[in-house]
């Protein structure tokens, strides 16, 4: 489903450049369950923005479904982040003046073209399945970490993705909380039959899914 | 896409909701900035209207010959008279011959004369007319007491005199009272016959019209005259009878011993100057909406900045730059927009108010000025903000605290 070839990703500060990604090449199949494993600064998350097309790598290609995503303008690209990615974050960057309900339709007011399905509905749908339907309006700041992190989850599945993309999303939560979340996002993956990719630098977490991507460095590694 | 409008607005109201004492003071620029240039539309308007109102009321068939060439300055019709000394004076010849003009309806001599008046006890000081019994049908003048002096009257040298209304009550309390009543100017009794409306002119309105003959006897000796009024038979005709009334009177002036004014060209004139000064005053007004649009700017860097974080979660799930530059500019044009409602309504009240006792008018262009501005303030000075919001990289947005 996505292929990276050759990928590089550097960045500059001051004057120095920064390699975060180099020459990575991977492949990440539809359906998949897989984790990118790394310690902070190894170049997991720019990994992850780059499969998630939020970041436009430096060199390399980047194919989705068989078509060069690299070199697409930022409206194509923001069209398919719209339609195909979805992301879930370790601070859940939730929008605090909105409330769940506002917060996961979201997404819906950047479609290009006409829905095919009621968002109210499906919104509502998805969090009485994630069990926080009685919190759709209440402010994000208002709930518990783990209920932001379902309704970023709810968010993330809006738009009935291909992927999701979830960034350490048991980093801020505690253990039996975040044990919960990974249990969702296998059901994401069984359930609902969605590719998830999950970033973390705990190999506990990692060893959950059905494959392990090891990045150091920039560099994807066949061991960690 | 009409969902997304919504949630634009939307939008925008979430984050004045938050910030409403932020919200409230920026769009104060923008209210006061509005609120001044509707105030001053509305000023420029019902002063011209109030103008023109008074020259509709002169009527538009009207000529004037005096001496001299130019007004002499002052702007009711009978200072630019009494200020030409050293020129020529127009005698009872040139009002027989103006008389047999073929394009005039009505030819009225004036004699003009400022001086104390007494009635009944009370002073005043006021303007003698001595005019012909024609004076009322020239200058529309509308008798509401007793009626004007007639030609047996002028014929005969009568003591007698029209009051305009406002005179009427400095001297005698009111219209009705003055009927009968015997005013002195002067050496000159005269008795009061009729009372005449307001013409909206504060000389004409603090003024006794007499027949030119019966000021002869004491106040104008030499038989002089300050003007004539012309009341030509049609409109069309005024051109013709300019020509034909500098016809006669070249037989005996100079070319630049008399003017034949035509005062609907003087609307023209104060017209323009008035538009002029408005121009200018409104020009100074629109710097308190530059002023307002900068604190717009200001304003929408630092709620760029506080939300950067938003952006970047914008982008995450599928906004284009295009998107975040719209929702910014959205935002900075309401805002703006507020201020102008607000402005507008103010200003409206005022004028409500105020119409009562001065000349102020709003109309649609002011109302559509009053809106249009603020929202294009609101683009101009939101674009900046907007374009450094919607080039933030989505990546370092999100990672911003």
């Amino acid at each position: 489903m996505i292929k990276l070839q050759n990928v590089c990703k550097s960045y500059y500060l001051g004057e120095e450049e920064v390699k975060a990604v180099c020459n990575a090449t991977l492949e990440i199949k539809a359906k998949e369950y897989v984790s990118i494993l790394g310690t902070s600064g190894s170049g997991k998350s720019t990994l992850m923005y780059l499969i998630g097309l939020l970041e436009q790598p430096t060199s390399g290609k980047i194919f989705l479904d068989d078509q060069d995503v690299s070199k697409l303008s930022d409206e194509e690209l923001s069209h398919i982040r719209n339609r195909t990615v979805g992301f879930v974050f370790q601070s859940f960057n939730l929008i605090n003046r909105f409330t769940v309900l506002e917060n996961v339709l979201l997404p819906t007011h950047y479609l290009k073209g006409q829905l095919d399905f009621d968002p109210r509905k499906r919104a509502e749908d998805l969090l009485e399945k994630f069990g926080i339907l009685e919190r759709k309006h209440f402010f994000p700041n208002k709930i518990s970490g783990g209920q932001q992190q379902r309704v970023a989850m709810v968010r993330a599945l809006i738009m009935n993705p291909k992927i999701i993309l979830a960034d350490e999303p048991t980093g801020n939560l505690d253990s039996k909380t975040g044990s919960e979340i990974l249990d969702l996002m296998e059901g994401l993956n069984k359930d609902f039959g969605v590719t998830v990719v999950l970033v973390t630098h705990e190999k506990a977490v990692a060893r959950r899914t059905r494959r392990q991507i090891y990045i150091k460095d920039g560099l994807i590694v066949d061991k960690y | 896409m009409q969902n997304g409008v919504i949630h634009l607005i939307k939008t925008a109201f979430s984050d004045f909701k938050r910030n409403k004492i932020r919200t409230f003071l920026t769009s104060l620029g923008i209210m006061i900035g509005v609120l001044s240039v509707v105030m001053l539309l509305a000023l420029g308007l019902g002063l011209k209207n109030y103008l023109k109102q008074q020259f509709e009321d002169l009527g538009t068939n009207l000529l004037m010959v005096i001496p001299g060439s130019g007004f002499g300055g002052g702007g009711s019709l009978g200072q630019g008279f009494t200020s030409l000394a050293g020129s020529i004076r127009f005698d009872d010849r040139d009002y027989r011959s103006l008389k047999r003009l073929s394009t005039a309806r009505y030819v009225v001599p004036g004699h003009i004369e400022s001086m104390t008046l007494e009635a009944g006890g009370t002073t005043k000081t006021a303007s003698v007319q001595g005019v012909s019994e024609d004076f009322d049908e020239v200058f529309n003048l509308e008798v509401i007491s007793g009626e004007f002096f007639d030609s047996s009257d002028v014929a005969s040298s009568a003591k007698v005199c029209v009051i305009a209304e406002d005179l009427s009550k400095d001297l005698f309390g009111d219209v009705e009272s003055a009927i009968g009543k015997t005013v002195h100017a002067k050496s000159l009794r005269v008795r009061v016959v009729g009372v005449v409306k307001n013409m909206g002119d504060p000389e004409q309105d603090n003024s006794i019209m007499v027949p030119y003959t019966t000021t002869y006897l004491t106040l104008n000796p030499d038989k002089e005259f300050l003007a004539f009024y012309i009341g030509v038979s049609n409109e069309e005709m005024i051109k013709e009878s300019i020509e034909e009334i500098e016809e006669v009177l070249l037989k005996r002036y100079e070319e630049d011993e008399f003017e034949v004014i035509e005062p609907s060209k003087f609307l023209d004139a104060f017209s323009q100057i008035l538009n002029a000064v408005n121009a200018v005053l409104i020009a100074i007004g629109s710097i308190s909406l530059i002023v307002g649009g900068i604190g717009i700017m200001n304003i929408m860097y630092a709620t760029v900045t506080e939300r950067t974080k938003e952006v970047g979660i914008r982008r995450a799930i599928g906004a284009t730059e295009k998107n975040i530059l719209i929702q910014f500019l959205v935002e900075s044009t309401i805002l703006s927009l507020l201020g102008g409602l607000a402005g507008l309504s103010i200003a409206g009240l005022i004028v409500i108010l105020v119409s009562q006792f001065f000349p102020l008018e709003i109309n649609i262009l002011a109302v559509s000025l009053s809106l249009g501005i603020p929202c294009l303030i609101g683009i101009t000075f939101g674009v900046f903000p907007a374009k450094k919001a919607a080039n933030l990289t989505p990546i370092e947005a999100i990672r911003s605290k």
